[in-house]
């Protein structure tokens, strides 16, 4: 009997074709259903370039802890949806998570103005969310539910100038520079100028510019008399750089330690070779030992090809931390015989009490207040920032950012 | 349904206040004048509302905050942007054509700069904890709000369109010269139109702000020019509803529309992740064949006229019957 004809053969071809791709689909559904854990960034818009590497430091989450056995032998599953880059965006996500996929939590969202839009309805809804990157003031304080694993600048940004006091003890007299016209500069430098004097060091001078200036010898030369040890400064990628050259050429020797703004690559081809040993404070560090971070830097570098940035890194706690709650939750009240509401509630209590082994350090909550003194959510206790030294390659052309102890 | 507006609540209330946007741009542009200043006077009215309720109008507990208040704040987001409009009106709508566009750009970037600068605005990050007058986590009771403000200023256009300002800001559009030969003041008009244009768009950020619980310069940008700009064109601009229907569309078109379809049942998976992925590279698919297949808009006044045809030709033969009988 050869006389199947070709369409009927086709058709049993498909059949095969779909059982040997089916089983994949078939036993996740025959399991256990998987706990949703929603996932809000901005995987669209100008704000993407983040949000791509919160997707997929929340991805390689999902992998890692679902083989290590998910929430007690029960799977996850991450629902993605997309912010895009306006408030209105935020709130529909959230939305849609909350209503539709049913999720026990919320990784989001990007940008902390986002947050302002979209976290109340989480909070409303008694959903708990944790902030990937949101570092503003008084993101926590947003409501009970709102959680955060990145830490503000007010605690990150210190590191950087007690690591210079470390490398040099006789460091007194310091000058501070900042951009006038960058929201996140000006509040750097209020930060960074309370530390100096936290610190008991002498604040010689402040001076300020414009993010689109090129040339500083204005301020470099009300300064250079005072003989700065420290030099402290707050701005954009190009301004900096630009800032940096100008006060090595005019004769400047001391140190440097940078904000934010200098934390990328970008400052090289601007300052060159003059960029070297600039110091910067950062949350994540790529270098940190341990066995969590080696894992998750291992996956990053075998699926991306390069070192993982703080955004991945962050992005992964945030998961890392729902679902480590949820298995401490699980083992003390079963999950599955809680309703959605109960468990929402639940989950929230139990990321405040619990302490974290993540890949930027151990971290914990503290519980915070709102401005009438009722409780708020929580910010996050991290025990180690890393503060990295830039070094320039004998070119002038190249160079890298070199985490120190 | 209850899940639909849960889900969607926030969204439907911005395609009602997309309407309204599109109308605060389609009122100059019925004077023949591109202006893209709308953002920025929404930008100003958000911030109006974003001020006086967090430092003026304080100690309401969240959920609580008067509904009458709002209204208040929208009335004096209107003013002050209507303040605003005729400043910038006067002289720079001496200009025209492309020169009056990118006057009103600069406009709206000027203002961004500004609240970026301004401490007491808030800088970046803008005035956050605007208090909520609905204590819900789906924002659907905005409603309320928005949709009155949406059938009062389309009803108000739709009005005005039929007076004597109406036509004469069509007579400008069509010639400004043989307009201003007829006895209309072109600048007089023009200023009305823009102010008018103003309001409505103040009013939208007042209430937005509200909505969105937070303002900020990111606000009534110059992307927000061009989105308008779409439900106009999309809409159509030549008759009021264009652009109420234009701005409800793409507003539900990314936000609703594809994201339902993404999640009917039966579809392949791959096409799925596509429309809700993908779902803005079809949004400006769309825009661009609507444009393409629609340059006057879904909705032009011929939609209306081709029902009355019929009615037509037994005037035209009664108009034209005296003439029969005295040849």
């Amino acid at each position: 009997m050869s006389g199947v004809s070709l369409p009927k053969r086709l058709m049993v071809f498909a059949l095969v074709a779909l059982l040997a791709l089916a089983p994949s689909v078939l036993l996740v559904q025959a399991a256990e259903e998987p706990i949703v854990i929603g996932v809000a960034v901005a995987q669209t818009s100008n704000v993407a370039l983040f949000g791509q590497e919160q997707v997929i430091g929340a991805q390689i989450a999902e992998e890692f802890f679902n083989e290590r056995g998910g929430i007690n032998g029960r799977p996850f599953r991450l629902a993605f949806a997309d912010t895009g880059g306006d408030e209105a965006g935020a709130i529909n996500a959230f939305q849609t998570l909350i209503n539709r996929e049913n999720v026990v939590g919320i990784l989001g969202p990007t940008l902390s103005q986002h947050a302002f839009a979209a976290d109340p309805i989480a909070d409303q809804a008694g959903v708990p969310v944790i902030a990937p990157s949101n570092t503003a003031r008084g993101i926590p304080q947003i409501g009970r539910f709102i959680f955060r694993v990145s830490a503000p600048v007010s605690l990150v940004a210190p590191s950087a100038v007690k690591q210079a006091l470390k490398m040099n003890p006789d460091i007194k007299r310091v000058a501070v520079f900042y951009a006038q016209n960058d929201a996140f500069s000006v509040s750097e430098t209020g930060t960074f100028q309370q530390t100096v004097k936290d610190l008991g060091l002498e604040l010689l001078d402040v001076q300020t510019f414009q993010t689109t200036d090129t040339d500083f010898t204005t301020q470099i030369t009300n300064v250079l008399p005072l003989e700065p040890q420290l030099v402290i400064i707050s701005g954009l990628a190009a301004d900096s750089g630009n800032l940096v050259r100008q006060l090595r050429e005019l004769g400047y020797k001391g140190m440097i330690v940078g904000g934010n703004g200098l934390n990328t690559t970008n400052i090289f081809p601007v300052c060159q070779a003059l960029c070297d040993g600039i110091l910067v404070a950062q949350a994540y560090s790529y270098q940190y030992d341990s066995e969590i971070n080696n894992a998750f830097r291992e996956i990053y570098k075998a699926k991306q090809g390069k070192e993982p940035p703080q955004f991945s890194a962050q992005a992964f706690t945030g998961i890392q931390v729902f679902v480590e709650a949820l298995s401490r939750l699980d083992k003390r009240k079963p999950l599955k015989d809680m309703d959605l509401v109960t468990l929402r509630a639940e989950l929230r209590d139990e990321i405040m009490n619990g302490k974290y082994d993540t890949p930027l350090g151990p971290i914990s909550f503290v519980e915070t207040t709102k401005d009438d003194g009722t409780p708020a959510g929580g910010e996050i206790v991290q025990e180690r920032f890393y503060v990295a030294q830039i070094k320039m390659d004998p070119d002038g052309k190249t160079g890298r950012f070199v985490f120190l102890d | 349904m209850e899940g639909f507006l849960s889900t969607y609540g926030s969204a439907i209330v911005q395609m009602a206040l997309a309407g309204v946007l599109a109308l605060s741009l389609y009122l100059p542009l019925m004077a023949g004048q591109l202006s893209l200043a709308s953002p920025g006077f929404y930008a100003v009215g958000g911030y109006v509302a974003a001020l006086l309720s967090t430092r003026v109008f304080t100690g309401f507990p969240n959920g609580s905050y008067p509904i009458l208040l709002i209204a208040l704040e929208m009335v004096v987001a209107g003013g002050v942007s209507a303040l605003f409009a005729l400043i910038i009106g006067i002289p720079s709508l001496r200009l025209r054509g492309v020169y009056l566009a990118l006057a009103t750009i600069a406009f709206v970037e000027v203002l961004r700069v500004f609240a970026l600068n301004q401490p007491w605005l808030g800088g970046a990050v803008g005035i956050y904890n605007i208090p909520q007058p609905f204590f819900s986590a789906t924002r659907v009771e905005y409603l309320l709000l928005a949709l009155p403000l949406l059938l009062v200023s389309t009803l108000f256009v739709a009005r005005l369109e039929r007076s004597r300002i109406g036509r004469a800001f069509v007579a400008l559009r069509e010639d400004e010269l043989a307009a201003s030969a007829m006895g209309i003041r072109p600048t007089y008009y023009k200023v009305l139109a823009f102010t008018i244009g103003a309001v409505l768009a103040g009013m939208t950020g007042a209430l937005n702000a509200h909505i969105l619980n937070t303002w900020n310069p990111r606000q009534g940008t110059f992307d927000l020019a061009i989105l308008i700009l779409a439900y106009v064109l999309v809409g159509g601009s030549r008759t009021f509803l264009g652009p109420v229907i234009g701005g409800a569309f793409l507003v539900a078109l990314p936000e609703i529309i594809l994201r339902e379809v993404a999640d009917a049942p039966g579809l392949h998976p791959a096409i799925a992740t596509f429309l809700r992925d993908g779902r803005l590279i079809l949004f400006g698919v769309l825009i661009a064949v609507s444009v393409f297949f629609f340059p006057y808009g879904l909705v032009t006044p011929n939609l209306f006229k081709r029902r009355r045809k019929t009615n037509v030709p037994r005037l035209e033969a009664a108009k034209a019957a005296p003439k029969v009988s005295r040849g």
